[in-house]
């Protein structure tokens, strides 16, 4: 049977089955891991390799200055550059989360570089201590690190995505410590870094705050390293023992004795299950139960911690240590007879068309489902294609016979295979087990993938698993604009649109940006021009010096806070004139000016105006600033500031006349100069500060009030007014003789009406008599009567006008008097009013 | 203070709009620990008090003030400004800055621009040299619901900026509230427009659909069928006549202020001299929900018809023994007394202006006006009335509504009345003339006026009405039917397409969009009144027409799309959208220039 083979290749420890699939032969020649200090970014990420400058080497056929390179995990190479930093030597290098190559050298300088080994500025400085001090050795984490100097000092940087150097408790060591460890802040109670530093015969906790010693009598520790979850600590002692234990030193989960006075190059947690130790040409793997397993080797190698397993480089090969997962025991051990394991013979038996298919089937029936889930986890376990293909056709072929599966199960499994096993290629080089990839989420593995500009890759794996293309393309377009320095605009703008149009709702405007910060400017405006989000366009258009497009481009928006933006924007680069000319251009942007300025700035309004001709709204605002000199509260009334006044208004006059179109603004503003000299006049004479800023009317009667006939007289400009005016004012003062001495001194011109109104309003019923049978339409004379409650003349004048409909209206306004008697009544006749027309 | 207005029987979920708001608020408190001093503008209060209660703010420790120009006077370090983002406003921040400084008190000062920040302010602050002492930030309120039925864009001023100062930052917030009622209810798959300001506010809505889409796919169908836009400048009749319905008199007389109206306490009864009392006008009155749309005239009566049931039962309970649960129907109808007796209280402080002779005298020019007959009787009229000091709002409305009618003045007429006008009100009212005429509401005559034909077309001028039982909606002014509502009334029917002749002799141009991905859904381009079935939604309820004024609706236009909304063979509920509910009297009132 097949399934032999693939549990030959397994090693057993204790009750676990170990494999260790070869991932690559790497495609670098001539490297040699033992000459060089390398850095492998976890989750299948890139190998950085640089000669060790701490070692003797002998030099071959190449160059004494010594490059930085980086591969993928296949060795493919990436880039390189050549290392010329001062600061001493290189004391360790690491990946961050986010793939970026740390480099710590003595001086405690940090020179990060990205994938394409592009130096990315600004270095980071560990301070000055560490600079004074020098940095000798240093344990990296994560996305941080601890450096310890010369002098036995812990300096910490606990995120390079934040890079705040800090400085941890002394120590106080007297000689360099044998090893170091970190457990990561996320792992602490404190939620700082912690780092364990074995000295002497114990092991010493150091916290930014305080060091506290643990682990007494554990004997001198020669090496130490904490497990995946920072529960677990491996530690190496001088006399050859492994230990496990929990990093509070509480238990020891176990000891192993390895009979070997040296301390191992590596130590590494393989998962959670066992500890791998490596010497110069022996892998051990020690497990808490039964005898370790032991592998050869005769080139030096690597190990990667995973979260599932460990990565093993060697010089030639990638490998990948891991245990066997639950599902693929239960179908390759060896005798196996599990429901999974019948259901991969019965695919067997099937393919060579044989009976025992359908016997093999039978025999599962019921767990069926099991079965198949179980070939599914398998494949997805699996790194070797056609053995993925095998066990996805026995799952397709079991699920075929259980009715009640989750189909979509298989389904989602296939995507996930076809997505990693397009990213362990080779040329890809990204060798992620399913497990690490759960860890990595797919977005996250994209954003590797545009990293690593491999964008197609990324552009179809995003659009294969449904996610939102925009980031890829975005980060695409921005590449190319990058790196297509030689591409003519028009060309470089064809080729990117064709790319951009594939994803709604990009952002154009972030291209341009960038095109623009490439010194682009030309294609940035091309770009922008695509942009649908005003919002994102105008701001952009103005950055790259297209002021009128985004003038344009905002009023064509709606969006006045663009206007502005961009009014303000031209206002300040451009001479006065200019900007006038500008926004007269755009009545949207003119008339937003001028309420702005007619709010903070009257006299560049002015300019403005006077500019495109319009005199007569220079005249308005200056009308206008009359009116707040009279307000002003400093300037009391009849002040000489009256003069000022009438000044203004009279240069509003005269620009109105010049403008040969507001003969009535112009006429208006003489007739106010007059009255406000008038009036000023009046409060001269009278002593009373009442005159001014009242209109006509109000003066004439404020005169009449005051008895001052002939001052009336002397305001009034029209005669109509005259006599309405002069009956309320007569009014206002209870003059009735007046009064009536000024009804007879001519038939008024607009009859007695004001008269009788005027009396009724004061509630003067017998003088209202005077004037009510004077009126000449009965239809007056009747519903003045009703006004004053004489139901019996209003009655006959109604009738003599010979009009029903109002009769029937005033019989309705006298039902008012009946009295009414119960509480309810009143209630109902609260509300008999008359009604309207 | 007032309570919300009670949303639950709105036709689409106008509470969770509400509820977003009131959390958006109180998110921005919470960001700013510990006591603090809120400093609001007055018209945004009005705002805010339909949006969250005060005691809610006190509960978040905020010490409540309005904005004015003297400096702020608590003894909190923290004062955040809550302020629209008005231009004139901006010197009083920089003023009480400014004092603070000068009096070495030191606070914390944050700005949040309702709805959002605002260029041009922060220019403002910036010379005013406060910019960097203060936190600035936004509080996106961009609607605020008033009624189950009505939603306000809170733009008091919307008709005279975009008319007189040419400012459309007005437009650009009506389409973003309506884009963000989007998001909850579904991209409007129609949506038609008329006037200037509409279809600008149509094509700025399309483009921010463009630019930033609402997903229809997640939404099902819309819950809004169908928008129609209308501009407060294609009828301006209507606002300027006196509206006769409950309501509309309410807030024509006493001025309704964001859903409440104060009035002396002894009109309510309430023996407490000099005391104001705040009575709240919204559907949660049942009584007043029954009886707002009414013709005043049919109020009386409805409320004496009322009255004289209770005083039946009351009067048969002294009589006879009753069963106890014949007394629980009396003791239930108690219930109902209150609201009696403050509607009852109200209309009779109503009918002492409605029987004035000065009112019915308006009335009957009103009507005679838009009749448009006897040009020189309204002539006169106007004359006498600026010759008579009569106040200025009530002049102007009348001036607005005979130029309007008449497509302006002659100019010998236009430039008399004006003059008369400056001489009796004061010369400062020339700017007000001034806007008045570029806003098109007062001109000089330059073409024969067309309103005879629009009247006629849209038969305005109904005769023989009867208020009690309306068949048509010119009820609300007892014979005149308001333009506006004619308009929306053939939008829903018919769309724009039978009316064009006469839509192009009003003022604008039209559009009629359809959008989104839903061609499948029925065009009700060919529906008859009559409901179809597949016009309704799933559920039952019935589709969805909003209907935006831009520029402000008046109570008695809502009572008769109410009215409309009511009618047999009606598919479609209503909700209305303004810039703010007005009165000719508030709508006038913004084009009077405050000297100085």
């Amino acid at each position: 049977m097949a399934s032999v083979s693939v549990a030959a290749e397994w090693q057993l420890l204790y009750s676990r089955y170990y494999r260790k699939p070869e991932l690559y032969q790497m495609q670098w020649k001539h490297i040699d891991l033992s000459r060089n200090k390398v850095a492998c970014a976890p989750l299948g990420g890139p190998i950085a390799i640089i000669r060790d400058d701490s070692k003797i080497v002998q030099l071959y056929a190449e160059s004494a200055l010594r490059k930085l390179r980086i591969y993928n995990s296949a060795g493919l190479h990436l880039s390189d550059t050549v290392w010329k930093h001062p600061g001493g030597r290189l004391v360790g290098m690491s990946w961050t989360e986010d793939q970026t190559l740390v480099c710590i050298v003595q001086d405690g300088t940090v020179y990060k570089y990205n994938i394409h080994c592009d130096l990315i500025e600004p270095n980071i400085s560990m301070g000055k201590e560490c600079f004074e001090q020098s940095v000798v050795d240093c344990v990296f984490w994560g996305n941080g690190v601890v450096c310890i100097t010369e002098s036995n000092q812990l300096f910490c940087i606990p995120d390079f995505a934040n890079p705040q150097p800090c400085k941890l408790a002394d120590p106080n060591l007297e000689e360099f410590p044998l090893c170091m460890a970190v457990i990561e802040p996320q792992y602490t109670m404190s939620g700082n870094v912690e780092v364990l530093v074995g000295v002497a015969d114990h092991v010493l906790l150091v916290e930014e705050d305080g060091i506290q010693q643990v682990g007494d009598g554990i004997g001198p520790v020669q090496k130490m390293v904490v497990s995946r979850n920072g529960k677990l600590l491996a530690l190496f002692t001088h006399d050859g023992r492994l230990l496990v234990v929990s990093t509070d030193f509480s238990k020891i989960i176990f000891e192993y004795n390895c009979e070997s006075a040296l301390p191992p190059e590596q130590l590494a947690w393989c998962g959670m299950d066992s500890v791998l130790l490596y010497w110069d040409d022996m892998l051990l793997m020690v497990g808490p139960y039964g005898d370790p397993v032991r592998y050869i080797y005769d080139e030096p190698t690597v190990l990667i911690p995973e979260c599932d397993g460990v990565r093993i480089l060697s010089n030639t090969i990638m490998e990948f240590l891991q245990r066997v997962p639950d599902s693929t025991v239960s179908i390759f051990k060896i005798g196996s007879t599990s429901p999974a394991a019948l259901l991969y013979d019965a695919l067997d038996h099937f393919d060579r068309r044989s009976s025992k298919a359908d016997e093999n089937l039978r025999l599962i029936r019921s767990s069926l489902p099991e079965a198949v889930e179980a070939c599914i986890d398998a494949a997805g376990h699996e790194f070797d294609v056609s053995r993925q293909r095998t066990l996805l056709r026995a799952a397709s072929y079991g699920q075929t016979f259980c009715s009640q599966f989750q189909r979509d199960r298989l389904q989602e499994i296939c995507k996930t295979l076809r997505v990693l096993n397009a990213v362990r290629h080779h040329e890809i080089g990204i060798p992620l087990s399913i497990q690490q990839y759960k860890v990595l989420t797919p977005s996250v593995l994209v954003g590797r993938l545009i990293n690593s500009h491999n964008h197609l890759l990324a552009l179809r794996i995003s659009e294969y698993l449904g996610m939102n293309q925009e980031v890829v393309i975005m980060h695409w377009a921005c590449t190319k604009i990058t790196a297509s320095l030689s591409i003519p605009d028009a060309a470089l703008l064809e080729v990117l649109l064709d790319k951009l149009r594939l994803c709604k709702g990009i952002s154009y405007a972030a291209v341009a940006s960038h095109a623009d910060r490439n010194g682009r400017r030309k294609l940035a405006a091309m770009l922008v021009e695509h942009e649908p989000r005003s919002y994102k366009q105008v701001p952009l258009l103005l950055s790259i010096g297209e002021e009128d497009t985004a003038l344009m481009k905002a009023s064509e928006s709606g969006d006045t806070d663009l206007v502005y933006l961009v009014l303000f924007h031209i206002w300040q680069k451009r001479p006065a004139l200019e900007f006038f000319g500008t926004i007269q251009a755009r009545p949207l942007a003119r008339d937003l000016f001028i309420s702005y300025a007619r709010c903070c700035n009257h006299e560049f309004l002015k300019d403005f105006f006077l500019s495109t001709g319009q005199l007569q709204d220079v005249a308005f605002l200056l009308w206008k600033e009359s009116w707040e000199l009279g307000n002003n509260p400093m300037a009391s009334r009849g002040s000489p500031l009256h003069g000022p006044r009438i000044k203004l208004i009279e240069k509003a006059q005269s620009l109105f006349t010049e403008t040969k179109e507001h003969h009535f603004e112009s006429k208006a503003a003489e007739e106010h100069a007059k009255l406000l000299r008038l009036q000023h006049e009046l409060e001269v004479t009278t002593k009373q500060a009442i005159f001014v800023d009242s209109s006509i009317s109000d003066t004439i009667r404020t005169c009449i009030v005051l008895g001052n006939h002939r001052a009336a007289m002397k305001v009034r400009t029209e005669f109509k007014r005259w006599y309405w005016l002069k009956v309320f004012a007569l009014a206002t003062i209870r003059d009735w003789d007046a009064l009536e001495k000024f009804s007879k001194e001519k038939r008024p011109p607009i009859g007695y009406r004001p008269f009788v109104e005027a009396c009724i309003d004061a509630d003067e019923k017998g003088e209202a008599l005077k004037y009510i049978p004077k009126l000449s339409d009965p239809r007056e004379r009747a519903e003045s009567y009703a006004r004053i409650g004489m139901a019996k003349e209003a009655a006959e004048a109604a009738s003599q006008a010979k009009d029903g409909e109002l009769l029937g209206r005033l019989k309705l306004t006298f039902a008012q008097n009946t009295a009414a008697s119960s509480i309810f009544d009143t209630l109902r006749d609260r509300l008999s009013f008359q009604g309207m027309s | 203070m007032a309570q919300l207005p009670y949303l639950d029987n709105a036709p689409v979920n106008l509470t969770s709009l509400r509820d977003q708001s009131q959390k958006e608020l109180i998110t921005i408190l919470k960001n700013i620990r510990g006591k603090k001093c809120l400093v609001i503008d007055q018209k945004l209060g009005g705002s805010l008090s339909l949006i969250i209660q005060s005691s809610l703010l006190k509960e978040h420790g905020v010490e409540l003030r309005h904005l004015a120009p003297e400096p702020i006077q608590t003894d909190c370090t923290k004062v955040i400004y809550l302020l629209r983002a008005q231009l004139d406003l901006m010197k009083f921040i920089s003023s009480h800055i400014q004092s603070d400084i000068a009096k070495g008190i030191q606070r914390e000062y944050y700005l949040y621009f309702v709805p959002r920040r605002s260029v041009a302010c922060e220019k403002i602050l910036e010379e005013e040299k406060v910019h960097h002492l203060l936190v600035v930030g936004e509080y996106p309120l961009y609607m605020v619901p008033m009624d189950e039925d009505v939603l306000s864009f809170e733009l008091d001023l919307a008709y005279r900026e975009c008319q007189v100062d040419g400012d459309t930052s007005a437009l650009w917030h009506i389409a973003k509230a309506i884009h963000k009622l989007e998001f909850s209810f579904g991209v409007i798959p129609n949506v038609r427009a008329k006037g200037r300001a509409s279809v600008r506010v149509a094509d700025i809505l399309s483009s921010m659909q463009a630019e930033e889409a609402v997903n229809s796919a997640d939404m099902g169908v819309p819950e809004i069928n169908t928008l129609i836009l209308l501009d407060r400048e294609v009828d301006m009749v209507t606002p300027m006549c006196s509206q006769l319905t409950y309501e509309g008199l309410v807030d024509e007389f006493l001025h309704v202020n964001n859903g409440s109206v104060e009035l002396d306490a002894s009109i309510m009864g309430v023996q407490q001299e000099g005391k104001k009392i705040k009575v709240p006008l919204n559907s949660s009155d049942k009584l007043f929900k029954e009886i707002r749309d009414l013709n005043f005239e049919v109020v009386v009566q409805v409320l004496r018809q009322k009255a004289t049931s209770m005083k039946q039962d009351y009067r048969e309970m002294t009589t006879t023994t009753q069963t106890v649960s014949e007394l629980k129907d009396f003791v239930k109808k108690l219930n109902s007394l209150p609201e009696m007796t403050r509607h009852i209280n109200l209309a009779q402080h109503l009918s002492t202006f409605t029987s004035k002779p000065s009112f019915l005298g308006r009335l009957d020019m009103e009507h005679t006006i838009v009749e448009a007959q006897s040009y020189d009787i309204c002539f006169e009229y106007i004359e006498e009335m600026i010759h008579k000091q009569e106040p200025l709002v009530n002049v102007l409305r009348l001036l607005i509504l005979f130029s309007v009618t008449n497509t302006g003045l002659p100019k010998k007429h236009f430039d008399y009345l004006r003059r008369e006008l400056l001489h009796s009100y004061g010369f400062e009212h020339m700017a007000t003339l001034n806007n008045l005429e570029k806003a098109g509401l007062l001109k000089k005559q330059e073409s024969k006026s067309n309103w005879l034909t629009i009247k006629r077309a849209l038969q305005l001028v109904v005769d023989d009405i009867d208020t009690a039982n309306p068949n048509d909606i010119a009820y609300v002014f007892s014979g005149y039917a308001p333009l506006s509502i004619r308009l929306v009334q053939q939008a829903i029917r018919s769309g724009w397409r039978p009316i064009e002749e006469i839509l192009k002799t009003l003022p604008g141009p039209h559009s009629e969009i359809k959008r989104g991905g839903f061609s499948s859904s029925p065009s009700f381009d060919a529906l008859p009144g009559v409901p179809a079935s597949a016009d309704k939604v799933a559920d039952g309820r019935r589709s969805l027409v909003l209907v935006v004024f831009i520029g402000g609706v008046t109570f008695a236009e809502i009572s008769a799309l109410r009215f409309l909304s009511a009618q047999e063979g009606m598919a479609y509920d209503l909700i209305v959208g303004t810039t703010k509910i007005v009165s000719g009297h508030t709508l006038a009132e913004t084009f009077i220039e405050k000297s100085g």
